[in-house]
């Protein structure tokens, strides 16, 4: 095949992803059309009638043959809250982990260390979201729910929530540990690809390894590290399997001002309310509904991407990439 | 340039064309695990199910029955999905017959349903709690939010909060137990919802206070109190005195027929199919 032709056809390939990834956008902003058109901005607030699973009960059960009746009125704080500190709590704890483990891979860990660690964080990445889901059911919820929640606190709030060790601390605990490797092996390759004079520079001043590491190569990592934390966020937004398993799957949005039972609250995010309503895509009204989480969840990892790239960009003069 | 642009639309379209029908009968197949023997011929009638995760235990076993008895006659494809899934893709002709635990609603037009069998629904709770009976207003109360600790449930053995887990409203266990035992009166809001039988069995299994509803064959390992003075058993489903049945159904676009007519009768009639029912579910006859 002669490069042109190469040039023509992998030209072409790229245009189909492009063409599909458009006519997936638009067909999903399509079909969320009228849950936002009906709700406007309050679709993304608060209260209304009940409480928001008793908004998409209504929306499911309401009639498909008769438009006029068909209810859309959802207010999907609840779901947009559970995913934010959800999320957000995995990303800032994750970010921690990764940044310190790769220093210790790259900087510090004997070679004999090094050559485990580093295919078994490997292999931590690419374990499937439902095998740690299932450990989330069977071992961290019942641990939580019997043996760090007390009966006393399960009293205190029975009137509005059910505590049961399906939380929102189980499910940040889980997503950290699912997204951490990512940023572990993005940053790891940006550590090792800092220039040796950079460094030696730095040591031939009499500065310690972990200044060393700390002031130049971190610091020249910067826009790495960003580029680890917007992938792995990117993950953690759609991740719906292992949430739905262990997040408690209420339409609750808890509440920081309970003090410490704030992180016994269950929680329902986006991804999952999504994936637990599939069965009922063919309702129009509650598939519009679903949809319309969907659009939410496409326009935030695009202004993530956006967010992480200007983040990046004036980083980037002093950095690496 | 003009000959780059003309080029690239063209395979553009010609790989839309290969992509989408790939992609529409992945997904209707993707889920599947087909129930099917040894198989060469190419002319016998092929039968695709989708639907209810509840049904698709018993439609495999009788496809499997079926295939054991008239071993030439037909070939058998099954996927799961939920009974909202097979009623759609029946009703777009992607699938020969959807599964569905959910009774007809007015909504469903150009569709048949064919009952095929019955289901006991038992309300669970934890070992722990050897709740012996619960009648429908303790049902309703628990279910419904108004009670809220085990205290207060008649015949309890523990005390402390009451955890109610249910299905998700596509669902559709969800559908019959608001029909069957709360009268389609409201599910409390703190309830927590599971996508499928096994994750509530599961709950209720491992949490101490929890209280919720599976089809009888997920009972195992939990208490199932009597609801309305009758215990959730296979013999007093059979009979009529369990009040917790629901129905499962076939669905077929428009009257069955041909080959999908004559499986539906074969289970609806034949004695061997009866048999196979009555292993975990309720027959018809």
């Amino acid at each position: 095949m002669s490069d042109a032709r190469a040039e023509l056809l992998l030209g072409a390939l790229a245009c189909v992803v492009l063409l599909l990834i458009a006519l997936m956008v638009v067909s999903v902003f399509a079909k969320a059309w009228p849950s936002f058109a009906n709700n406007g901005a309050a679709w993304f607030g608060s209260g209304g009638d009940g409480t928001v699973d008793q908004q998409l009960e209504r929306i499911f059960n309401s009639p498909s043959n008769n438009p006029e009746a068909a209810a859309y009125e959802i207010r999907a704080w609840p779901p947009l809250w559970g995913t934010a500190i959800i999320t957000l709590g995995a990303l800032l704890i994750g970010l921690v982990f990764a940044v310190l483990t790769a220093i210790f891979i790259v900087e510090f860990a004997p070679e004999r260390m090094r050559r485990v660690l580093e295919p078994v964080v490997r292999l931590l990445a690419a374990v499937p979201s439902v095998v740690y889901g299932l450990i989330g059911v069977l071992v961290l919820v019942p641990f939580v729910g019997n043996e760090l929640i007390s009966q006393e606190r399960k009293e205190s709030v029975i009137f509005v929530v059910q505590l049961s060790g399906n939380s929102i601390l189980v499910a940040t605990v889980i997503l950290t540990v699912m997204i951490t490797p990512i940023m572990i092996a993005i940053i790891v390759e940006t550590l090792r690809a800092i220039p040796r004079a950079w460094t030696e520079g730095s040591a031939a001043l009499g500065v310690n390894r972990w200044r060393t590491v700390w002031t130049i190569s971190v610091r020249a990592a910067r826009p790495a590290i960003i580029a680890a934390a917007v992938l792995a966020t990117a993950r953690a937004l759609g991740e719906a399997i292992m949430l739905s398993m262990v997040s408690g799957s209420t339409g609750f949005a808890p509440n920081p001002i309970d003090g410490l039972t704030f992180f016994f609250e269950p929680a329902r995010p986006l991804a999952a309310t999504i994936v637990e309503g599939a069965e009922g895509f063919s309702i129009g009204p509650f598939g519009a509904t679903l949809y319309a989480m969907g659009a939410v969840l496409l326009v935030s990892s695009f202004f993530l991407s956006l967010g992480g790239y200007f983040a990046k960009r004036p980083l980037a003069k002093y950095g690496l990439r | 340039m003009s000959r780059t642009r003309a080029l690239g639309a063209a395979m553009a379209v010609a790989g839309l064309a290969t992509a989408l029908p790939a992609t529409a009968s992945a997904m209707t197949d993707s889920h599947g695990s087909s129930a099917e023997p040894s198989a060469q011929a190419a002319q016998r009638a092929v039968i695709t199910m989708s639907g209810s995760t509840s049904v698709a235990p018993l439609a495999a076993r009788l496809a499997r029955a079926y295939v054991r008895q008239y071993p030439r006659r037909v070939r058998f494809r099954l996927a799961q999905g939920g009974s909202d899934v097979g009623i759609a893709d029946v009703s777009a002709g992607r699938v020969t017959i959807g599964n569905s635990s959910r009774d007809p609603r007015s909504s469903d037009t150009g569709i048949f349903f064919n009952k095929i069998a019955r289901d006991a629904l038992c309300v669970v709770t934890n070992p722990a709690n050897r709740v012996p009976d619960m009648s429908q207003p303790t049902v309703q109360a628990v279910f419904g939010g108004r009670t809220r600790d085990w205290s207060q449930v008649p015949g309890s053995t523990i005390t402390g909060p009451i955890n109610v887990v249910v299905r998700t409203p596509a669902s559709g266990t969800q559908d019959a137990f608001n029909a069957l035992f709360m009268n389609r009166q409201a599910i409390s809001s703190a309830a927590q919802q599971r996508a499928s039988n096994g994750l509530i069995q599961q709950t209720v299994r491992s949490d101490r206070n929890a209280v919720g509803y599976v089809s009888l064959a997920f009972a195992e390992g939990l208490n199932v109190p009597a609801y309305r003075g009758v215990a959730c058993t296979l013999r007093d489903s059979r009979s009529g005195a369990y009040l917790g049945a629901r129905n499962f159904w076939m669905v077929t676009r428009g009257r069955a027929t041909g080959a999908a007519a004559k499986f539906i009768q074969w289970i609806q009639q034949s004695p061997r199919a009866q048999r196979v029912i009555s292993t975990e579910w309720v027959p018809l006859q």
